[in-house]
């Protein structure tokens, strides 16, 4: 068979087709049945427009709660990291009020602090800070530490500072 | 609102059938019945020709005139006919339901539901033989044909409904008939070395690969 009876025939088929299938008809509508179907999904439609804008609501609040802990956990990682980034300062512990030195030096207020006051109530942090930290000293590039006692407000910053064994501190640039 | 009959101008249907969609998106349940009337029976052909099932076919009706009542505000007159939007979405619904049902190419149609009550309609073998091998085409080769050969749609409005540019449904076409013909002589000779009582529909994946 050539190409063109083979396209005929279909065409031939395709109409036959078309036609049976115009006679084809969909169940008869049910006009109770529709009635009920549209009235059914306007009730949804007015049920569903209030949840929506409530949903949006619910949505915004659940948003601003999630930047809010967000960044509430981004200040309190940046405060460690804060900390953290003074890597020659570690802190040993908070340690009870020992018997004072007579190397000891008062606390001085560090630049740029708060300031102290009388009302309000402090802690006092030991650390111990590689000597190499004070760049000014010259020859404590070989090593060494001193201990200090860091004045913390409850905000957590420190207030001042006092250095234990100031004298050796005090010996060590003296020997230079 | 008194029933509308369709009148003889395509165009004056368009007009009537778009001032129905706009009064169901104001709430009009009458215009709903109306549309329902005028076009359940073109979505119920459609699907019917895609499926080759009557359960199929009024499932897909039931869906497509429930979109409407969602949808109807988002009918634009200026991108085609209601016939040619109903059919669009009818498209869709037909879609999602072959993918869901996995019935894209590898499944044969069910015959005998499909043939049902209009079987003296349908009772050519060789036509019935063809509305099988339609159904079992890749759908883009389907969809083109139902619209355009089934159908009667134009090819600018087989595009708008596809959302594709004319000249793909011209290809879509070709090839479609061009599988349809293999598909119908390799069932033609099936059917001639099994013997002359075996009039065998064609088997899922023949030709489609």
């Amino acid at each position: 068979m050539s190409n063109t009876q083979v396209g005929d025939r279909l065409e031939t088929e395709l109409a036959q087709l078309r036609a049976a299938l115009r006679d084809v008809q969909a169940p008869p509508p049910d006009e109770i049945a529709l009635r009920a179907q549209f009235r059914d999904a306007a009730r949804l439609r007015a049920q569903s427009t209030p949840v929506a804008a409530g949903g949006k609501v619910a949505w915004r609040l659940h948003f601003a709660a999630a930047a809010v802990v967000v960044l509430a956990v981004g200040a309190v990682f940046a405060a460690v990291l804060l900390r953290v980034e003074r890597p020659e300062i570690v802190p040993l512990a908070v340690e009870a009020p020992r018997a004072a030195s007579p190397a000891v030096s008062a606390f001085q207020p560090l630049l740029n602090s708060p300031g102290l006051s009388p009302s309000s109530s402090y802690s006092v942090v030991r650390v111990r800070i590689p000597l190499s930290a004070f760049a000014l000293v010259p020859g404590t590039e070989q090593g060494g530490t001193i201990e200090a006692d860091l004045l913390v407000g409850e905000d957590g910053l420190a207030r001042a500072i006092r250095f234990d064994g100031a004298d050796a501190l005090v010996v060590s640039v003296a020997g230079q | 609102m008194a029933h509308m009959a369709h009148t003889d101008s395509p165009a004056a249907d368009d007009r009537a059938e778009a001032r129905l969609l706009a009064e169901i998106a104001a709430g009009g349940e009458h215009a709903f019945v109306e549309l329902y009337r005028r076009r359940h029976n073109d979505v119920y052909r459609f699907a019917f020709a895609m499926a080759k099932s009557r359960s199929f076919a009024q499932d897909v009706t039931q869906e497509v005139f429930l979109n409407v009542l969602e949808n109807a505000s988002r009918f634009d007159s200026a991108k085609g006919s209601v016939r040619a939007w109903l059919f669009g979405c009818a498209r869709y619904v037909t879609l999602d339901r072959l993918r869901l049902e996995r019935r894209w190419t590898d499944e044969l149609p069910d015959e005998g539901a499909a043939v049902g009550g209009d079987e003296r309609l349908l009772a050519d073998q060789r036509v019935e033989r063809l509305h099988a091998a339609i159904a079992r085409l890749p759908v883009e080769y389907r969809e083109a044909l139902v619209l355009c050969e089934l159908q009667e749609l134009s090819y600018a409005e087989t595009a708008a409904v596809l959302g594709c540019p004319l000249g793909t449904v011209r290809s879509r076409l070709h090839r479609g008939r061009a599988l349809l013909v293999a598909m119908l002589d390799e069932g033609e000779r099936a059917a001639a070395d099994s013997g002359p009582r075996v009039a065998t529909p064609l088997q899922a994946g023949e030709v489609c690969s």
